[in-house]
């Protein structure tokens, strides 16, 4: 009885899929999507966390391009809205909305800045134009990623500079309003440099909504909070934690689609720490640390974004690797393959990124492109992904956009 | 025809003030003082907390002015660590800074919290009407502009000063602005960053003066009342003696001299207040401390008398490790012309640790917030001369840091 109805429900998937397929006016829109480009527009690109080429960027804010995913093409970038360093960008669950931080205006640094911004934005779906609805201050200074919780309820803020986390209020209209949790981490490590105070770096909720992991580059800690969505908070303010190896500096966290594991990147050693996720005790328990640079590498990994394929088995992150002060490394954008059983991770290829400092990528919602944003060479660059290796090839594809930081794709079909 | 309008204009004053001050005769003429504690610790030291306290969070006593009676304190409002209270403009409501939930001292704390109350003006009770994160941590001041729509923060140990929009029903709502403090100053300890601990608008509520400890500097934000915002980010300041330490500061009655407490010098710099460009110029660096005196002066609060003829600061001197004292609340007569200083005298607060100390409406009495004794003693102010002269009233109120008056009704 049950194999049959088994069989019943894959006769009907074959059958809606193939309309689906074959549905010819609609085809194009519902594969269309609207993939937005948050940029710096204050200065070139960020060096030893410091900005670098102060006003050379020729960025106005955030562009919008429509990306055909059937055929992995997109039309020039238009500038969606202008706005001062929008350097991060998240989407709201109903695709309604969008959320851009502002990382300080005057772009001087991390020690030297004194204020960040974000803004909410509603999305015109006709034109992919974005319409400004209010900003409020970040509560901290070099704000560099932005998260909304599940609800859309929640956008969550990670202040690099000041080392704290904030998390404020949606409104029912899409803008924003009050503060309603506030989190400085305190602490350092053993890095000189960039590793005596804390340096929040992201903040994303878990898949259930009740927990936020918050990465801190400056003391080489995991955080987990416990996040209420009913009322906006994190607790308690000395959280548990997991740690990564002393100097590596977390930077970027993703849990994979099953929720069973999460993976969390770190910038200077450039290794990938995968955990086990206890959803019911809100624990990361270390897997398995794997490294992200070939062993003859001698330099710094500089390592910036972290994504997990659509279909859960293959990992991505990229690489802006220097050799020296003066001598840059080819950058790159590995490729891992994650065991499906024990969430560990093993090496399929080292991709060029096809520009220089892939501070950002993102994968298309349909899973079939990579799309990389090269900081340093101002393009946008489109891989194809073959999605029975991982493997990424060079469509020879790209837009050009001035220091591109932030790649987020809305569907043209709200 | 002007003299005409003056007059009618003149004649609707008298009688404005008239209905003005009949509706202010169904007042009592008494006052609710409330009395902002420390709950988890009584003092700090080291720039940690010590001690216990067995406060339950904010109290409040009526007070006469005109015979100087004291009801009891009772519990207003439980709350975690009410270092701080703001009145509104209104008197229906008050502000309170939660200093650190975990009151583990600046380099340690994650977060503090502004709670907003409405008054019961029948018996001085507090009900909560909302509390929001700071934005910051061991925030240790919070001030309300003068159109009762912001309410202002100094954020001590995460170096920042933040705004908060307060909503008509007197609730607390998003955040207007938020400035980080950069810098360090000469102390290795206390000055190894910033550390703003004030934040107070001018009379014409268009700039924003903030103290910071750290960096030796006194701010000058320019505060739009329209949005709430502070600018620029790099504010101009007026630079204090080094290794000073600026803690409070207040304005004069009229608006023209400025007065700056340095908490380690013990200093009081007069500054002449040009509110056209909104620059404070250095007049006169006053010294507090007896010139035979040797140790540190940490001096805390400072206001002037409503009469606008003196003014008064807080020490809590220590002559080396473990020897407190003498503590003494400083008197200072003002040169009406010329803003400066000119000694009255040093008293005994009546109790040790005087962080806070408070002067009535009326200026007939002040109170002075002894932390460490856990005592509020009352003191009669001489109009005439500032001089202060203690009476019998003591209040038994643990670690209280911060008073504040609001007019009660019958």
């Amino acid at each position: 009885m049950r194999r049959i109805r088994h069989a019943f429900f894959s006769v009907i998937l074959i059958i809606f899929a193939l309309a689906t397929l074959t549905k010819p006016a609609a085809r194009a829109q519902d594969n269309d999507y609207f993939m937005y480009v948050g940029t710096y527009t204050g200065f070139k690109y960020v060096h030893h966390s410091r900005p670098f080429g102060k006003g050379e960027a020729k960025s106005k804010g955030i562009y919008v391009s429509r990306f055909h995913a059937a055929s992995g093409e997109l039309t020039p970038p238009e500038l969606a809205a202008e706005i001062i360093n929008p350097s991060f960008l998240t989407i709201s669950p109903d695709h309604k909305y969008l959320y851009a931080i502002s990382e300080d205006p005057l772009s001087l640094g991390p020690p030297l800045d004194h204020s960040s911004y974000v803004s909410a934005f509603a999305i015109d779906h006709s034109t992919g134009k974005l319409r400004f609805l209010n900003r409020v201050p970040s509560s901290g200074t070099s704000t560099c990623f932005v998260s909304i919780d599940k609800t859309g309820k929640y956008v969550m803020m990670a202040n690099f500079g000041s080392g704290s986390v904030s998390v404020v209020r949606v409104r029912d209209d899409g803008s924003l309003g009050e503060l309603t949790s506030f989190i400085q981490d305190v602490g350092h490590s053993v890095d000189r440099g960039i590793q005596m105070e804390p340096h929040t770096h992201s903040i994303l909720v878990s898949p259930d909504n009740k927990y936020a992991i918050v990465s801190d580059l400056g003391i080489d800690k995991v955080l987990i909070f416990n996040f209420d969505d009913k009322t906006g908070k994190l607790s308690p303010p000395d959280p548990h934690f997991a740690t990564v190896y002393p100097g590596g500096g977390p930077r970027h966290f993703t849990f994979d689609p099953a929720g069973k594991f999460g993976y969390q990147l770190s910038e200077m050693s450039g290794i990938v720490d995968v955990f086990a996720w206890d959803p019911s005790q809100g624990t990361l328990t270390t897997v398995q640390r794997a490294h992200t640079t070939p062993h003859d590498f001698f330099g710094s990994s500089h390592s910036a974004e972290i994504e997990i394929h659509p279909n859960g088995k293959y990992l991505y992150e990229s690489n802006r690797r220097t050799k020296s002060e003066t001598e840059r490394a080819p950058d790159s954008i590995g490729v891992f393959a994650i065991d499906s059983k024990a969430g560990t991770l093993t090496p399929v290829q080292e991709s060029p990124t096809g520009g220089v400092m892939p501070r950002n990528f993102k994968i298309d919602p349909t899973g079939e492109y990579l799309l990389s944003g090269n900081e340093l060479s101002n393009n946008v660059v489109i891989f194809k992904i073959d999605t029975r290796t991982g493997k990424l090839t060079n469509t020879g594809r790209e837009i050009a956009v001035d220091t591109p930081v932030c790649i987020q794709f809305v569907p043209v079909q709200p | 025809m002007k003299p005409i309008r003056s007059l009618a204009v003149l004649a609707f004053s008298v009688v404005l003030s008239a209905a003005c001050a009949r509706s202010a005769t169904s007042s009592s003429g008494e006052y609710f003082v409330y009395f902002g504690t420390y709950t988890g610790f009584t003092y700090m030291k080291e720039g940690l907390p010590a001690g216990t306290s067995h406060s339950k969070g904010i109290y409040v006593s009526r007070f006469q002015p005109a015979t100087g009676v004291v009801s009891t304190p009772e519990v207003a409002a439980e709350i975690v660590n009410p270092a701080f209270l703001a009145v509104h403009p209104n008197h229906k409501f008050l502000y309170v800074a939660t200093e650190d939930p975990l009151s583990l001292g600046p380099d340690f704390d994650h977060e503090s919290f502004v709670s907003a109350f409405a008054i019961d003006p029948n018996n001085g009770q507090l009900r909560l009407l909302n509390t929001l994160p700071t934005g910051g941590t061991s925030t240790c001041y919070l001030s309300i502009d003068k159109t009762g729509r912001y309410v202002m923060m100094a954020n001590f140990g995460s170096s920042s000063v933040t705004v908060l929009r307060i909503k008509d029903d007197g609730s607390l709502g998003e955040q207007a602005a938020f400035m980080k403090h950069i810098g360090h100053g000469r102390d290795p300890s206390f000055q190894s960053q910033a550390h703003p601990h004030s934040i107070d608008v001018s009379p014409d509520n268009k700039y924003a003066i903030v103290s910071d400890l750290g960096v030796d500097k006194v701010f000058v934000y320019k505060f739009d009342a329209a949005t709430g915002a502070l600018s620029p980010d790099e504010a101009p300041s007026v630079e204090m003696e080094e290794g000073g330490g600026p803690r409070h500061f207040v304005f004069d009655a009229r608006g023209k001299f400025g007065y700056s407490l340095k908490e380690m010098s013990g200093f009081v710099t007069v500054l002449a207040w040009d509110p056209a460009n909104g620059t404070l110029s250095n007049i006169q660096d006053a010294r507090t401390l007896e010139p035979n005196f040797v140790g540190g002066s940490d001096s805390a609060e400072i206001a002037i008398h409503p009469n606008g003829k003196f003014l008064y600061e807080s020490n809590r001197r220590f002559r080396g490790p473990d020897l407190w004292g003498p503590d003494t609340i400083g008197v200072f007569a003002i040169d009406p012309e010329k803003g400066t200083l000119s000694a009255v005298e040093q008293v005994a607060p009546g109790g040790t640790m005087p962080r806070n100390f408070a002067i009535d409406p009326t200026g007939s009495y002040l109170f002075s917030g002894n932390e460490y004794s856990g005592n509020v003693a009352l003191f009669r102010i001489n109009g005439d001369t500032g001089k202060l002269t203690p009476t019998k009233t003591d209040l038994k109120i643990d670690a209280p840091v911060s008073i504040v008056f609001v007019p009660a009704e019958k």
